[in-house]
This record gives structure tokens, sequence and C-alpha cells, in this order.
């Protein structure tokens, strides 16, 4: 009976100590946890105040038109297919077109043009489109345009080609 | 004779953070059975990379694949795709690569961990964790302009330089997280109310681990040594920068989340062993090689090992590409693990496996 | 990178007298479609010890033939089975369809067409 009970004074205290530890641990945190009522939030209250954004950002692609020397091997490494080059029928002028919306920014056109500065990348992040322009399907169209009017132009090209040989100028 | 319940955890489910599905067969809280399914994310990745894009674009879409571990997938495939080309990338390279790995197995690990920490219902800790990450992300903007998708490994080395000043930003930042790291590992340690979730939940065995070929910082923690960045010594040069391998015993959630905080410790020596001593070279070789043949490669993603075969046919467009993710491999021993648990420790063991279905059902 | 050639008779007493679970791991299973209808099967391994050295089996065969399942020696060989059923279009032992892809949609899309 003595010794029952002396385990049993022995077994108490040992719970009320491992719960006086336990105690302090949960307290510390809970006290870290309302303590973190009264301070500021760590949150940036954007837009009121600018969000962090490093000047060698990943922005949008700035095209100089008086180096270009008609390669096209920007349209042909871009993975997205955001770049294309249209062709006019008579002259045989081509014109660049970029879209913003199907860009990744990844910058394999700017390493793979040939001439120095001609292709560079700013840190102009790209902007939003609203629903109206429907920037996916103008795109689109404007993609299957230009290639139709390359190999109009290179058909138109050939046909010039062959009436010239068979009636040389005199 | 108790009757058997059957209850779906389904892909859309308030504690789940991937669309995983699963099917329980309880008994009086008890798990008893259980049937996986996954697939929910299928997006048929490998059948595009085969069809519609050059093997230099590949990189790209690869890293589409999953916003966690963007940089696992496109080292790897560069890695793949340059055996294929035989071509050899500069030291340099090979160190920036390193470094930003290592960058994003911080954030991954931390993300886990807060998640692990909501779902035993922490919401204090989770958090406090997750604004702790926050200069993680910021630290991976300014070395690869991006938050996410990081397009950083192409085929023939990488794409940007580091900075100086953004290497010293790098340091002084990781002065500042090292002490508010320490408390974390207090309280995930030693605080009584989660230790009640986490100590003895979902336990693996380590026979169980190597019956069942788990991978990562799941077979870590249940005494299994295996980890991609101690042995292949042939690709990425780990052992010079100072890897150490973070090991556990228990293996239930509690081992889980301690190796998890331990990598932490190493992946940042690491970074700071490679800003001490990057190497002067190109960052970019070039090869008007077409591939051929075939080619596997493996690397360490923060979930686990990360497989991929390649196989080319003398042109611009690949022949066969297979990606095996981490999860892959561990969703067999995740389905045999949740047997005798409770029905209510469900959340904070998928929390613990760390799944990533994006990667598993590319 | 070794390679063994098996085939469909001989492949579970070749998995089977190879695979030891302290020394190996098994890494996943792969199919490649060659044309003509012919499929290549690949399992992966690699050595705990020495894990730079990939051991590759692999086994030609018909698109209309059943392979073999080796779920009896590696239990966790049965997610990818269940993934190249659905995404080859083939027949595998003891595998059901609908893991991977839903049942009404497009089949075998890794199939050259």
């Amino acid at each position: 009976m003595q010794v029952f009970l002396q385990l049993s004074v022995l077994m108490t205290r040992a719970c009320h100590a491992l719960q006086d530890k336990f105690q302090i641990e949960i307290m510390k945190t809970f006290f870290k946890t309302i303590g973190n009522l009264f301070r500021k939030p760590v949150t940036i209250p954007f837009p009121a105040v600018a969000t962090y954004k490093p000047d060698d950002y990943r922005g949008l692609i700035v095209f100089d038109e008086s180096l270009c020397i008609w390669c096209r091997r920007c349209e042909t490494v871009c993975p997205p297919g955001a770049i294309v080059f249209s062709q006019n029928i008579t002259d045989g002028k081509q014109t660049y077109h970029y879209s913003p919306y199907v860009c990744i920014y990844c910058q394999e056109c700017v390493r793979t043009c040939p001439k120095q500065g001609c292709l560079t990348q700013s840190s102009e992040p790209g902007h939003p489109a609203t629903k109206e322009k429907d920037v996916n399907n103008v795109w689109n169209k404007l993609f299957t345009d230009s290639l139709e009017s390359r190999v109009a132009y290179a058909a138109e090209k050939k046909k010039q080609q062959a009436a010239a040989k068979a009636n040389p100028p005199s | 004779m108790s009757t058997q319940y059957n209850i779906p955890v389904g892909a859309q489910h308030i504690s789940l953070l991937e669309p995983l599905h699963f099917k329980f067969t309880t008994e009086n809280e008890k798990i008893v059975k259980t049937e996986a399914n996954v697939g929910y994310v299928h997006r048929g990745i490998e059948q595009a990379c085969c069809s519609k894009f050059k093997f230099r674009q590949v990189s790209f879409v690869v890293g589409r694949v999953c916003g966690l571990c963007s940089i696992s997938h496109t080292t790897c495939y560069s890695q793949v795709a340059e055996k294929l080309v035989k071509l050899d990338i500069p030291k340099r390279a090979k160190y920036l690569r390193m470094l930003v790995i290592e960058l994003d197995r911080i954030h991954s690990h931390l993300l886990c961990l807060s998640h692990v920490a909501e779902n035993s219902g922490f919401e204090a800790l989770f958090m406090q964790t997750m604004r702790y990450r926050e200069f993680s992300m910021e630290l991976l903007e300014a070395v690869c302009g991006n938050r996410i998708q990081y397009d950083f490994s192409i085929v023939g080395g990488v794409s940007r330089d580091l900075r100086s000043d953004v290497a010293q930003s790098i340091i002084e930042k990781f002065k500042v997280f090292r002490p508010q790291l320490d408390e974390l590992v207090e309280i995930y340690n030693s605080n009584w109310s989660l230790s009640l979730k986490n100590k003895g939940i979902g336990v693996l065995s380590r026979e169980n681990a190597i019956r069942l070929n788990v991978v990562g910082p799941f077979a870590r923690a249940s005494g299994l040594e295996v980890d991609v960045r101690n042995e292949t010594e042939d690709v990425l040069p780990w052992k010079e920068v100072g890897f150490e391998m973070i090991t556990d015993t228990a293996g239930d959630v509690h081992a889980r989340n301690m190796v998890r905080l331990r990598e932490i410790y190493v992946s940042m020596k690491i970074i700071e062993n490679i800003i001490n001593g990057l190497p002067e070279g190109d960052l970019l070789v070039d090869t008007k090689a077409f591939p051929e043949g075939e080619a596997v490669n493996r690397i360490e993603a923060p979930r686990g090992e990360l497989f991929y075969y390649a196989k080319g046919n003398k042109t611009q467009v690949l022949e066969r590409l297979k990606i095996k993710a981490p999860t892959f491999s561990n969703i067999p021993a995740m389905v045999e693990t949740f047997t005798n648990n409770e029905y209510a420790s469900v959340p904070a063991i998928i929390g613990s496996y760390d799944p990533c279905l994006s990667c598993t059902s590319r | 990178m070794n390679r063994i050639e098996t085939s469909f008779e001989n492949l579970k007493k070749d998995i089977a007298a190879f695979y030891k679970p302290e020394v190996h791991h098994f890494i996943t299973m792969n199919g490649v479609d060659l044309g003509n209808d012919e499929i290549e099967y690949q399992w992966f391994f690699c050595n705990y010890a020495f894990p730079s050295e990939i051991t590759m089996f692999t086994a030609k065969a018909n698109a209309d033939k059943q392979v073999p399942s080796i779920k009896n020696s590696i239990v966790s060989a049965w997610l990818p089975e269940a993934e190249l059923v659905d995404l080859l279009g083939v027949d595998i032992e003891d595998t059901q369809k609908g893991f991977v892809l839903e049942l009404d949609s497009e089949t075998a899309p890794l199939r050259k067409k």
C-alpha cells in the first residue's frame, strides 16, 4: 500500500514537471504570435508602394530596324513563335511583328541575332490587355497571313524570273 | 464485426496541395486499404517535345513541367542533350547551375515545411515559415530574372551571369536568415502540440523503403542513404563544393521535417562556397552537330531523383524523350504507408510526402 | 550504360536473377516506338554502391503481343506499367487501362501515326 502511494506521488510529480516544460515551450510560441499582432505587416502594400524589381529584369524585346539584315534567324529559334516577318508582294520589303503576349522573355532571339544591338531586352514588364483587343485570335491570324505572304512573294518572284528567261529583254 | 467505410480524398480537397485522389477504406478510424489515382494534369509534354519543338527549344518547354523544380528539369534536359551532341560545358557554367539548384532547394523545402505545419493545424507556424521564405524568391529574381520560371540552363551552358553585387546581397541575406532558421528548427523540433501530430505518424521502415525503391528526403528520413548528388561525379562537381548527406532513422513525419531543415543548412554552405570560389570562364559554348544516339541522365531535384532518357535521330527534332519524376517513384510507397494510421492524420502525412503532381503526370 | 538484350520469354527469369533489393535500385520502365508497329521496351536499374553504372534491359516486340509483367519481383513496377498501357496503347499482363488517361480520350498518343 505504501509503495503504491509513493509510486503514484512520484508519477504525478513527473507529469507536472513535464507539463511545465511543455507549457514553457507553448507559451513562448504563443507570446511570439500575439506579439505579431502589434507589429507592421510583412506584406508590401502594393500598389501604394512599388514592389522589388531588379534592374536586369527580363522584360520586353526591343527591335532596331536600321540594323536588321532580314536573315529571319530570330523567327526560327523563338520557342513559342512570338516573332514573325511578313513580306510585301510588290517590292519584297519585310516587316517585323512581335507579340508580347506569346513571348516568354527567354532572350533566345537576342543571343541568335548576328548583328549586335539589333535586338535587345529591356527591363519593362509586359502590360495586360483587355478582352476587346482579342489579342490571341488577332495574333494567330497575323501569323498565318505573314507566312502566306512570304510564300506568295516567293512564287511571284519565281514566276517573274521564269517570264524574264522565256522572253529575254532585247 | 465493425463496418468498413470508403472515404475519398478527392482531386479537390481543402488540405491537398496537388490534385491527387485517394480512396481510403477505414475501419473504426484506422485506414485499412488505399487506392490512388493520378493523371489529372496530363498535358502531353513528352509527345509535344518530340513533334513540335526543335531540340534546343525543348529546354524551355520542359522547364514548364513543374513550377517548383523548374531548374532541375531544364538542367537535366540540357545535360542529356549535351551528351547527345557530345558537348563539354565550361566550369563557370557548371558552378552557376549548382548555385541556382541549391537556391531552388531552399525555397522548395520551406514551402513543404509550411504546408506540413498548416495541415497539422499550426497555422501561425505556416505564416511564419512563409514570411521567412520570401527572401529566397527575391534572390532568385535577382539571379535569374524571374521568380518562378527561370529559363536559366540552356543547351550549351547558362543564359545569364552572376553580378558581384547580387553575390554580395546573397551572402548578406543569409546572415539575416540563419538565426531565423535556428528559431524554426527549435519550434519544429520541440513544440509539444506539433509533435502529437508528427511523431510516430506515417512511419516507413528501412526494409520497406528498400523494397519499394523510394527516393528523396522520403527515403533519407528512413535511413536509406540515397542522394544523386553523392553519386554522379561526371557531370556536376558536388563534392568539390562541400556536399554532405543528411539522414535520419525514425521514418515518420517528424524525421522528414528534420531532414529537410538540415538540408537547408547544407544548401546555404554550398552556395557560400560557390560564390567564394567561382572560376572564370565562358558561359556558353556552341556546336553545329545534330543529336544522335541515346543518353540518360539523373539529377537531384528537391523531391528526389529525376531521370531523363533521350534518343536522337540526326534531325533537329528528338525521337523520344522520357521524363521520370521523383514523385512517380514514391507513389507506390505512399499508398502502402497509409495503413494503420488514423484517418485524421492523413493531411499531415500527405504534406510530408511533398507530392508534385505536375511532374508526375506530365 | 550497360545494355542487356533479353526477350519476353526470358524476361521474368532474367530480372529475378539480376535484381537484389539491397543492391539494385529500379528506376523506371520505358517504351520507344520504332515504327512499323514495333516497340522497344526498356527497364532501367542502377546500383546503390556504384550508381553511375546504369543497366538497361531491352526487348523488342510487335505492338500486339502482351508484355510480361515484373510485378512479382518488383512491387513498385505497377505504376510505370499502367502509364505505358495508356500512352502507348499496348497490353501488359495484369494491368488495367484508364489510370493516366481517361477512357474516352484520344488513345495511344505516343505511337507514330
